[in-house]
């Protein structure tokens, strides 16, 4: 990695397992063997692999939800559970869930006072953003009776309500209809417009197409290849099929 | 201090969860009906009314708050661990000693507003009755909040490494009546030797004594088993060292 | 110490709270009596496991005392089965009195009231002031100032020696007390009117009527009243 000072978010060497119990002892799962990686300043960068790669593995580090076994992670050149380093980081996860007697913007609310923000500038923020993701006419409903779709607009508002400098969204466009998939997209465009760094992971090939400038794609907890946007417009099979080969070619080999 | 004004947004959100919990509803309610139904004791023992609903009436408090606090307590970050909410919090500039001790303040004022409103039904019993409520009234039900504090710091921690959330209640509740038991164990200890002294002896290490706080069962007359200075060392003592340890578990916890 | 600055922390707090612990288990004293000196009484082990261990000692106390009411209340069955007529003011047999009432004292030994309902009921309805005498000591041992028992076991002594006159004088501080057992009052009314007193006993039989809610002594206050006022000339 050359610690570039508009480095966003580093992974050198990353290593990560998880515990497993089982009847005769615990067994030991790989989750990220030796991943490293750098998040340019501006930036859309995304995440591809099949279920169980990585992936969201990578995302909960980034935002010191896991602890690393091995290696070192900086987000803004700090460790990801520094409050600084958190402040400037939004995240959503993969499904997310809200308290179901909160309302909409109880919730923004909530989230927006815990990274920071207060008074009137908070009132300000919460409406802004919940009018940017759609959920006006909601915003007095409870979370507990949203539709999958409202629950998705409403993650991408807590993660973008403190005006973060990196967003880290896990499956953003997860179970939305295409209307809604299109709004999410334009959304994130004009993030990384206003200069937000975007890292983003998703099982749509189509949607890292369209928004990603590279792509890092995991297989069994290794990055084994970093693809750039003029590498799949140059490919006849484009970024499926960069994956797919890749997929298909084997494990651990680099990026 | 912004750690404080953190731990004081989470209390606060967990207290107004906590409110709008139709559980809690349902125990206000159940505990209005019991107190109530303490009428029928009262009336049956004729000339010692007043002693009997005020004892009933406050020993009710008591169990239901303290059926509330366990069940609260042992489901207050596990459920949020389940159910993922905790994720949205962790990974914002909340750090977890902040979140722990919000997560726990809020359920000491809870309980602390539930034996208010318990409280006042009760009190409205013995005005609707004729009756003077007992000079020692308001010290039993702020000493009655001391030990539900007390257990409720104690159950937090337990549900931080025990399987389930009906283990830790069981466990709680095991070391309420151990906690009562504090002068039979002096007694017995007295009049046992080895192995047995030893572990009477040792036992009142780490079980809480709540009989210390256990005013409602105390006449005014009879003075109190500690001086004020001692009784609220002792209850910051148990309130901070389960935190303490909790924190210790919690800071290596991953989501 | 700079690396673990949390575990240090805790264990240093865990370590005062034990020694907190340790000083309130050896340096404090319970104000109740030890659990051997509570007797089973009607299958009540059980019931006392359960008051012991959730700090219901008073509760306990209470029910107990209902239940010693209620056993006072009715006919003493020892006394129906030899045939004897219906008994005035609770004389009778009653064995279960003594061991209930000790049962009471032993769950909450500053149930105040409870110790001298039962030495009054067992010294001056049941003509057993021995026993009262006994369970009025074992009162006091757990609260030696309380002045009511010795003012009662003056009474019992005056009464003993067949002076109704000076029993009368000796318990009227307790009736003056707004909590006195309305069995004491009734008996302290009857002394009077027995000793010719018969102002200071409609005063403390309308006492009675005013605040009792027992309707037996309610009822029978009224009717005293009734035959004392034309000795009175005073109203109803």
């Amino acid at each position: 990695m050359t610690g570039r000072e508009d480095a966003v978010l580093t992974l050198s060497e990353v290593h990560k397992s998880y515990r497993a119990p089982g009847l005769f002892g615990t067994a030991v799962i790989p989750a990220l063997r030796g991943v490293s990686f750098e998040l340019v300043r501006g930036e859309v960068a995304g995440l591809l692999g099949l279920n169980g790669a990585g992936k969201t593995t990578i995302m909960k580090l980034a935002t010191g939800l896991l602890f690393p076994g091995s290696g070192s992670i900086s987000v803004f050149g700090m460790p990801p559970s520094d409050m600084r380093a958190k402040k400037r980081v939004g995240y959503l996860p993969e499904l997310p869930y809200f308290y179901p007697s909160s309302t909409a913007a109880e919730s923004l609310r909530y989230y927006a006072g815990l990274s920071g923000l207060g008074g009137a500038e908070l009132d300000r923020r919460v409406s802004e953003v919940i009018e940017k993701v759609g959920l006006s006419p909601h915003a007095r409903k409870k979370a507990s009776e949203f539709s999958k779709g409202m629950m998705q607009r409403l993650g991408i508002a807590q993660a973008v309500v403190h005006d973060p400098d990196l967003l880290i969204l896990d499956e953003p466009v997860s179970g939305l209809d295409p209307l809604a998939i299109h709004d999410i997209r334009v959304l994130i465009s004009e993030l990384n417009g206003s200069g937000k760094t975007v890292f983003l992971s998703s099982h749509s090939i189509s949607e890292l197409e369209k928004l990603s400038g590279r792509v890092f794609i995991m297989v069994q907890g290794a990055l084994v290849r970093t693809v750039e946007r003029r590498e799949w417009e140059s490919s006849s099979g484009g970024l499926e099929g960069i994956f797919v080969n890749t997929v298909k070619g084997g494990g651990p080999g680099g990026a | 201090m912004s750690h404080l004004l953190t731990a004081l947004k989470v209390a606060g959100h967990s207290f107004a969860e906590n409110y709008r919990s139709r559980f809690f509803a349902l125990f206000l309610v159940f505990a209005g009906v019991l107190i109530y139904s303490s009428l029928l004791a009262g009336v049956m023992a004729v000339d010692e009314e007043a002693r009997v609903i005020t004892d009933f009436g406050l020993a009710l408090m008591e169990l239901i708050t303290l059926a509330y606090a366990l069940m609260a307590s042992a489901s207050a970050i596990t459920r949020e661990m389940e159910t993922k909410t905790i994720y949205l919090v962790l990974s914002r500039p909340v750090s977890r000693p902040a979140y722990l001790a919000g997560r726990a303040a809020a359920l000491y004022a809870v309980l602390a507003s539930m034996l208010a409103v318990m409280a006042l039904i009760h009190l409205s019993l013995l005005w609707v009755r004729g009756l003077a409520p007992a000079p020692m009234y308001l010290k039993a039900v702020a000493f009655i909040w001391c030990k539900l504090a007390v257990i409720t710091s104690a159950a937090l921690f337990i549900s931080l490494f025990s399987t389930s959330a009906v283990s830790t209640v069981v466990i709680a509740a095991i070391l309420w009546t151990l906690g009562h038991f504090t002068a039979e164990a002096r007694f017995l200890a007295s009049r046992s030797t080895g192995a047995a002294a030893v572990l009477l002896s040792t036992a009142s290490l780490v079980i809480p004594d709540l009989q210390l706080f256990n005013a409602r069962d105390l006449a005014s007359s009879v003075p109190a088993p500690a001086g004020p200075a001692f009784l609220a060392a002792y209850l910051l003592l148990w309130l901070v060292v389960p935190y303490l340890f909790s924190l210790l578990l919690f800071r290596k916890k991953e989501f | 110490m700079k690396k673990y600055p949390d575990l240090y922390l805790a264990l240093f707090s865990a370590v005062v709270l034990c020694l907190a612990g340790r000083w309130a288990f050896l340096g404090t004293r319970s104000p109740f009596p030890p659990p051997d000196s509570i007797r089973e009484v009607r299958r009540s082990a059980v019931g006392d496991a359960i008051a012991l261990s959730l700090g219901l000692r008073r509760l306990a106390a209470d029910v107990w005392f209902i239940r010693l009411m209620q056993y006072y209340g009715a006919p003493s069955p020892e006394s129906a089965e030899a045939g004897a007529g219906p008994q005035e003011y609770g004389a009778g047999a009653y064995p279960e009195f003594l061991p209930m009432a000790r049962h009471i004292l032993a769950l909450d030994p500053y149930f105040t009231n409870a110790a001298l309902f039962s030495a009054g009921s067992l010294a001056f309805n049941m003509n057993r002031p021995e026993e009262a005498v006994a369970f009025l000591e074992d009162a006091m041992s757990f609260a030696p100032r309380e002045w009511k028992y010795a003012t009662l076991l003056s009474a019992i002594g005056y009464s003993k020696a067949k002076d109704p006159r000076k029993v009368a004088e000796t318990i009227t501080p307790l009736l003056n007390e707004p909590d006195c057992p309305v069995m004491l009052r009734q008996l302290g009314a009857f002394l009077n009117k027995k000793a010719g007193d018969y102002a200071a006993a409609y005063r403390i039989y309308g006492d009675i009527l005013a605040t009792s809610k027992d309707p037996f002594y309610v009822d029978n206050a009224r009717r005293e009243m009734e035959k004392l006022a034309p000795l009175l000339r005073a109203p109803l």
